[in-house]
């Protein structure tokens, strides 16, 4: 479904909505009077991966209508999403129904950590079908705006291979060029030795290319000298520029097993970046999904905008899952999906990102760019980091990313504010009990403030061990 | 009274030949010594001119380049279904318990990725403070063995275990006697097990048990005097007098590792009492160069000092040919001063001196104080009458089925010929992990999960549970030993499900049914000992399963008989004592590389097992005491008991002499049995040492010297074979000339006189102090006593270490460290240190991050008293100094990269790839680094290692390097390096744990606490001898001992101003030196 179609359905079903709710008589059930805008966080937060709150299917029924089929029995519905297993032992009617056509098929909901107020916000979202249907409808147009189109990006990242076809066509005219030249040559000398000839001269010297060459750069050996001077300082400086980017691998953007498009989970469905990449908050890495994560939406999103159930299927061959019949093959071989990584570092670069993303608190568009505009993962050079405007507090650095002059130089602009936990208040204390510490700590604050650098951040072992 | 002993480190130094002279004026080890086996011919043919090389290396570069700019694709590999309890880069810990039939420890296991990596002891929970040795830490690597059995066999092909099941079946059922043979087993769900099995073939089944190194003799004593034939607990953290005869309890008796805990408990000076220690031994073993008093004995002497002392304690007198009387008298004294609070201990296995030994132990009051017999030991239950009464029904043919249970009897029952009496039963089944000496020559081979795959439940100590719990999924199609007799019993269950029904039923079942119980049991890897029944042979659900008859309780113990008996023991010209080694163990880790090159405690040899003797004795014999240095060792042929060995010859200063020594343990897979790559004999170019067609195993079996449960012989003979072998030592080639700043040492009643001395001031601890040309005195004159501390005097600008932020060191006791080796092994694992080799080691370019360095010492007159005496130069001198060799003392000394404030190294690097951190860290950059070596030539402490070879691909490493091998590889710690080929390395203090550490608290906004961070090295250390900190956190355990008046640095006179602190050694003896 396009950005557009989809703004215009979310129009439809607000519009229904309204002619519905002002049908209805106000009651004090759980679905009336909650804070929709709390709601909606706490709809995001807990129920937005399986849970739509149109009539959708997601990986669990859409609630769209969720308060006339739940009327008149809240006490049930809050015991359905905080225990269901419990809920479905009531024996209800209705709540068996759902527990046979949905749980065969995506499994029990895991009991939700809500109470009855946060319930009755996220009710009251639901029912707001996503706020008053025009904003919706706006913000939805606003998402697709700022996100780029799939389409343009496909075009982009593989029909892309204009900077070597220029070269190539140089190269070709170059040559033709040259053999033209020598032709011509040819051509000259021997007119030459036939007006030798009938003038009864001596015959033309037989000499090489390279002897005629050699005497017109003898003759005109000033200029001869000058260019090749020129020619030499030329070469001598991309030489060196060439040499400096060894190394550098701004934009480097391997071919993917699967064509994942970050733009459609990150940008247009706005998945949080650590939902997938989980371990970013905890470890030294960042985690690519395993499968089973991707199963989480995609046991019930089996086809793609775009690419339809092509790449969606390798998920499922990895994993054996048979989206026909919604269910796990048994004792399927089990293939991990085998991605080439795009972020390279040497092995002897120890680079924690739970350190940068849980202590430091950095946003991860700081060092990977506007990776939600991207489709396969890449390697964001440093421009278009520099160029986002939604990162608050973006350190704008002018090395190339991924290089150790990149890490450094923001170690040496960000700052530490060291009454920011009872770390930094500690080393703060350890300062300021000697003379020593003193005068370190002066000159520290001689410009009003601690970067990374000050704290250690340049030390070799910080990251080389 | 200052310390004016001279220590030296080798005979070489000692005696101070002309070679060593020579070897020790030049920085480095000359690149040929003498290796003759292992010199490198191709390398020293080799034509390459000046020119190509420069053409080589200019096309090197230009490839290099060219290379270097098209980076690889790397794959990124996801699972496809993550475990929930793992995070890719975060370890996870899982407490379990090892056993080997010999070592035993509470363990936590630290696993990266569902991959074990490195072995630790389990602190909070653990028995005896959850203390390990090296050989316990150093086998994470076994795990990983590519020649583990990987499934069930028969007549050495592959099998189904359907099929091997079914044949077993058919074969138990017409057998008539079926055999179990095992080491002690301690599990009490095997126990059932075999109950069950012998149950199902009733009147058929006898299991028997033996340890590799024989007990019995202590536990017939105990039993006859006690009624239970177990081995009491030890106490040696409430003995003030300790007095060992033959017992090696720091490095191999018994639970030497709980043993250390509690020895080094009981010497804190800082308490005002230590523990006075007495070791009557013949080789110096590691408990006997811990000794506060030695003496050196000869084997046959062991009993006549036991009734020597016996006698003393009862008032008469005896005296010991060749022992100073006066020492057993004051021995006795003191014993009986000690009122209960002592420990009586003997090595040898004879059932008589062990009953004078619980004779004495009784007299002293002992029982019930430092001996614990209700909460006795379960371990080495062996019986040696079994055992024999077994290999005699074998040999008649009688026995129709023998089940080999995880033990390995054709090598380590070699004296009983047990593979020749193997032979004669029809069916033979084996659980080992190799196709080993026993399992190759067996019908069935059913193998058994390596112990970090196993579930079990042991009861090493009378009252406690440990639970065994997986670290890692099975990794080949093995099975757990006890299924098998369930298997061939007719029950289908697991052995998991049969220990849960164990646990749940036998276990005090109103506590343990509730699966919380059963949880909390794992997590802690035990249980809690209180709810546990009183009765420990009611909780392992008896005994051994058809065991002798049981012991009658009585105190009617024939010591008197014992006494003359002993006393009438003779003896011939030369002696032999065979002994455990520290580092190898009783040969279960003979395929283990990281065991084989940590070396020995005393002689510092690797990769070998030698006949120890006194230097007097190989002087006298013409042999060559100087391993390591230009020549190769002599070869002699020991003789005993009709069976001979041919090893090579080590001096060991305090050998008893006309004794000899041998390392049980070594010459593992003499038949070439496929036991482990590493665990055979490698040349110079990397490939085997072939001996008719079969790999050469690595040192011999002395097994076979075991006579009738001793393990001991009273006459030998020894003759030279004329002939040579080289031999691979760490520690000869570096020497403190004579300074007195790299050891400290005083005794307990002179540290006593100054305790609360202040640091730097008392006589034992002198800060180190230059003269100065200014009248610092005040006296009115500029003088010789116009002096400064060291510290006062600098070259270099301060690094702002103190007090700001951070500053990370560690302070290592000279009184606790009993020089183990743990910490060796530990650091090795920790920091992916390569494996060389024996020819390597022999270039002395091994890789040890840290070393133990051990100084011998002798009491005799400073340097400058010898020169004025006699006369002499300084070099002359150090030869003059010929003071017997007959019985030194030994210091152990760990030695590693001791970050220097003013590090020498850092000043010289050429291309500033080490440096100093703001945390006081000396770091090393390794892609820096362009191998010039300065840094090596600077440092005082010889603790840097240049990587000579790219130790992860070169073929010449290939048998034995972990980072070579498929799987073994899988012990790295991805967290460190590895290192490549040209650069140098060095004890980085574990930067990856301590950056760890501060992520994990700069990530919670808390500050770094005490203890949590701690380096491999301390983290292992049984005794608490090492203790890492920060140095900047007052309230730190490291900083107040850095600050005890017993601290000192290293060759502080130099003024490089280390974090690491050694605290001065304090013996408990009298004060006459």
């Amino acid at each position: 479904m396009t950005g557009f179609s989809k703004s215009i359905f979310r129009l439809l079903t607000g519009a229904v909505l309204l002619v519905t709710m002002s049908a209805q008589q106000a009651s004090a059930s759980i679905h009336d009077g909650g804070d929709a805008a709390n709601g909606e966080k706490l709809f995001k937060a807990n129920c937005a991966s399986c849970h739509k709150i149109t009539e959708e299917v997601l990986a669990a029924p859409g609630l769209k209508g969720i308060d006339q089929r739940w009327a008149g029995k809240d006490a049930l519905l809050i015991k359905w999403i905080q225990n269901p297993q419990a809920a479905a032992g009531t024996g209800d009617a209705y709540v068996k129904g759902l527990v046979d056509k949905y749980v065969s098929q995506f499994g029990w909901m895991a009991a939700q950590a809500v109470d009855e107020a946060e319930i009755k916000d996220i009710m009251a979202y639901v029912k707001s079908g996503g706020g008053a249907g025009g904003a919706d409808a706006g913000a939805a147009a606003a998402a697709a705006d700022k996100c780029p189109k799939i389409e343009d990006q496909i075009m982009e990242e593989y029909g892309d291979s204009k900077d070597s076809s220029t070269l190539i066509w140089l190269i070709i005219i170059g040559v033709i060029l040259a053999i033209i030249g020598a032709s011509a040559a040819n051509i000259a000398k021997s007119l030459k030795q036939a007006v030798h000839e009938r003038d009864g001269l001596a015959p033309v010297e037989d000499r090489t290319y390279w002897q005629n060459a050699k005497s017109w750069m003898w003759k005109h050996r000033a200029y001869v000298g000058v260019a090749g001077v020129i020619l030499v300082m030329y070469f001598a400086v991309i030489g060196y520029g060439k040499l400096n980017r060894i190394g550098i691998n701004q934009g480097y953007m391997p071919e993917q097993p699967i064509w994942f498009s970050h733009n459609i989970h990150a940008c247009q469905n706005e998945i949080d970046c650590q939902y997938c990449h989980s371990s970013a908050a905890k470890s030294k890495h960042a985690g690519i999904p395993s499968v089973n994560v991707c199963m989480n939406c995609h046991k019930g999103i089996k086809k793609g905008t775009i690419s339809g159930d092509k790449e969606i299927s390798k998920i499922y061959a990895a994993i054996g899952f048979d989206p026909a019949t919604g269910q796990y093959i048994e004792n399927f071989q089990q293939q991990p999906i085998q991605w080439n990584k795009v972020h390279n570092l040497p092995d002897h670069v120890n680079f924690n990102h739970s350190l940068h993303v849980t202590g430091a608190k950095l946003d991860c568009k700081q060092c990977h760019g506007p990776v939600q505009t991207y489709s396969v993962g890449r390697l964001a050079p440093i421009e278009e980091i520099n160029a986002q405007e939604d990162v608050t507090g973006l350190i704008k650095l002018s090395k190339p990313t991924l290089t150790m002059g990149w890490c450094i130089e923001c170690h040496n602009k960000a700052n530490i504010d060291l009454k920011s936990s009872d770390y930094y208040v500690e080393m703060h204390k350890r300062f300021e009990s000697s003379a020593t510490g003193k005068r370190t700590l002066k000159e520290i604050m001689e410009d009003g403030e601690v970067t990374v650098k000050e704290m250690g951040g340049w030390e070799c072992g910080k990251c080389h061990y | 009274m200052s310390n004016n002993k001279k220590y030296w480190t080798s005979l070489e130094e000692f005696n101070n030949r002309e070679s060593f002279q020579e070897a020790v004026s030049q920085e480095f080890a000359p690149a040929n010594n003498g290796l003759n086996a292992f010199a490198d011919e191709k390398l020293s043919k080799a034509n390459t001119g000046r020119r190509d090389f420069l053409k080589f290396m200019g096309f090197s570069v230009a490839a290099a380049t060219l290379a270097a700019c098209e980076a690889p694709v790397v794959k990124s590999i996801p699972y496809v279904v993550k475990p929930e309890d793992i995070t890719p880069g975060i370890a996870n810990f899982y407490a379990t318990t090892y056993y080997d039939g010999v070592d035993y420890a509470n363990l936590l296991v630290k696993t990266r990725e569902g991959r074990p990596i490195f072995i630790k002891g389990n602190k909070s929970h653990g028995w005896g403070h959850g203390a390990v040795n090296a050989r316990i830490n150093g086998s994470v690597l076994e795990i990983y063995d590519e020649e583990r059995v990987k499934g069930a066999r028969k007549a050495g092909a592959d099998i189904s275990w359907e099929a091997l099941d079914k044949e077993m079946s058919a074969v138990l059922a017409t057998a008539k006697n079926i055999r179990v043979i095992s080491n002690t087993i301690i599990s009490s769900t095997t126990q059932k097990a075999i109950a069950a099995f012998a149950g199902v073939h009733a009147g058929k089944v006898k299991h028997v048990q033996y340890d590799a190194v024989s007990y019995n003799g202590l536990t017939t004593a105990h039993s006859e005097a006690f009624g239970k034939a177990v081995v009491p607990q030890y106490h040696f953290d409430k003995a003030k007098v300790i007095v060992s005869v033959g017992a090696d309890f720091l490095g191999s008796w018994l639970t030497s590792n709980v043993f250390a805990a509690d020895y080094a408990a009981g010497r804190r000076p800082e308490a005002g009492s230590m523990s006075k220690h007495y070791q009557f031994e013949t080789t110096m073993s590691l408990t006997g160069s811990n000794a506060d008093v030695r003496v050196a004995i000869k084997p046959s002497q062991e009993g006549k000092v036991i009734t020597a002392l016996y006698a003393a304690l009862s008032g008469s007198k005896a005296n010991v040919e060749g022992v100073d009387a006066a020492v057993i008298s004051k021995l006795a004294s003191e014993l009986k001063a000690a009122n209960g609070a002592s420990i009586v201990v003997a090595g040898s296995n004879d059932a008589n001196i062990q009953r004078v030994v619980v004779a004495i132990n009784k007299m002293l009051g002992n029982y019930g104080a430092t001996l614990n017999m209700t909460q006795h030991l379960n371990l080495f239950a062996g019986n040696d009458a079994e055992v024999a009464a077994l290999v005699a029904e074998m040999n008649s043919g009688a026995v129709d089925v023998l089940i080999v249970h995880g033990c390995n009897p054709n090598y380590n029952l070699s004296h009983l010929n047990f593979a020749g009496a193997m032979a004669k039963v029809k069916t033979t089944v084996a659980t080992s992990l190799y196709a080993d000496e026993t399992a190759a020559k067996c019908t069935y081979h059913a193998p058994d999960h390596h112990q970090l795959e196993s579930w079990d439940d042991l009861s090493a100590v009378a009252g406690r549970i440990d639970l065994v719990q997986p670290t890692i999924s099975p990794m080949y199609a093995t099975r757990a030993a006890g299924e098998n007799y369930l298997a061939w019993s007719g029950n289908n269950m697991s052995y998991y499900d049969y220990l849960r029904l164990n646990f749940n039923g036998a276990y005090t079942p109103a506590m343990m049914d509730a699966d919380t119980n059963w949880y909390t049991a794992v997590h802690n890897g035990t249980f809690a000992a209180q709810t546990v029944v009183e009765d420990p042979t009611a909780v392992a659900g008896a005994a051994p399963v058809v065991a002798a008859a049981a012991p009658v309780a009585s105190s009617s113990m024939d010591v008197s008989g014992a006494v003359s008996s002993i006393n009438s023991a003779r003896s011939g010209a030369w002696e032999m004592s065979l002994y455990t080694a520290v580092n190898m163990g009783l040969g279960n880790h003979a395929n283990n590389p990281i065991l084989q090159e940590t070396p020995d405690p005393i002689s510092k040899v690797t990769w070998d097992n030698y006949v120890a003797m006194a230097p007097a004795d190989m002087k006298e014999m013409g042999f060559n005491l100087y391993i390591g240095e230009q020549e190769d060792s002599n070869l002699v042929k020991v003789k005993a008991n009709g069976q001979e060995i041919v090893l090579p010859a080590v001096a060991i200063p305090g050998q008893k002499r006309g004794t000899v020594s041998i390392a049980l343990g070594y010459g593992r897979g003499s038949n070439n049995e496929a036991i482990g790559k590493a665990a055979y004999q490698v040349d110079g170019d990397g490939e085997y040492l072939m001996e008719n067609d079969m790999r050469t195993p690595i040192g011999k079996n002395a097994f076979i010297f075991v006579n009738k449960g001793n393990y001991s012989s009273f006459d030998v003979t020894i003759e030279s074979m004329n002939a040579t072998y080289p031999m691979a030592s760490t520690q000869l080639h570096s020497t403190v000339m004579g300074r007195d700043s790299v050891v400290k040492e005083t005794t307990l009643a002179a540290y006593l006189k100054e305790k609360s001395a202040e640091k730097g001031k008392a006589t034992w601890n002198t800060s180190p102090t230059l003269p100065v040309h200014a009248d610092v005195n005040g006296d009115g004159s500029i003088n010789a006593q116009d002096r400064v501390p060291v510290r006062e005097m600098d070259l270099w600008a301060d690094h702002p270490v103190e007090n700001v932020g951070h500053r990370w060191g560690m302070t290592i006791d000279l009184s606790s460290c009993i020089g183990c080796g743990a910490c060796i092994t530990a650091c090795h694992t920790e920091n992916n240190v390569p494996v060389v080799g024996k020819t390597e080691v022999k270039r002395h370019r091994d890789m040890h991050w840290m070393r133990i360095d051990r100084y011998f010492s002798s009491d005799f007159a400073t340097l400058e008293e010898t020169k004025e005496n006699k006369g002499l130069g300084t070099i002359a001198a150090y030869g003059d100094m010929e003071i017997p060799t007959e019985n030194p003392q030994t210091v152990h000394m760990p030695m590693m990269c001791q970050h220097c404030n003013h590090a020498p190294c850092e000043t010289v690097c050429p291309v500033a790839a080490t440096t100093h951190s703001n945390e006081g860290l000396n770091n090393m950059a390794y892609n820096r680094c362009i191998g010039t070596r300065y840094c090596a030539n600077n440092c005082p402490y010889k603790v840097r290692r240049f990587n000579w070879f790219n130790y992860v691909t070169n073929d010449r490493f290939g048998k034995f390097n972990p980072s070579q091998d498929e799987t073994m590889r899988m012990v790295l710690n991805p967290d460190v390096t590895v290192r490549t080929r040209g650069v140098m390395e060095k004890c980085s203090m574990c930067q990856q744990r301590i950056q760890a550490g501060k992520i994990d608290a700069k990530k919670r906004g808390e500050v770094v606490a005490d203890g949590a961070i701690v380096t491999a090295c301390a983290e292992a250390c049984p005794t608490h001898a090492i203790v890492f900190g920060d140095l900047n956190d007052t309230n730190s355990e490291n900083t107040g001992r850095s600050k005890n008046n017993r601290s000192y640095h290293a060759l502080e006179e130099v003024g490089i101003q280390p974090n690491i602190y050694y605290m001065t050694k304090v013996r408990n003896i009298e004060t006459e030196a």
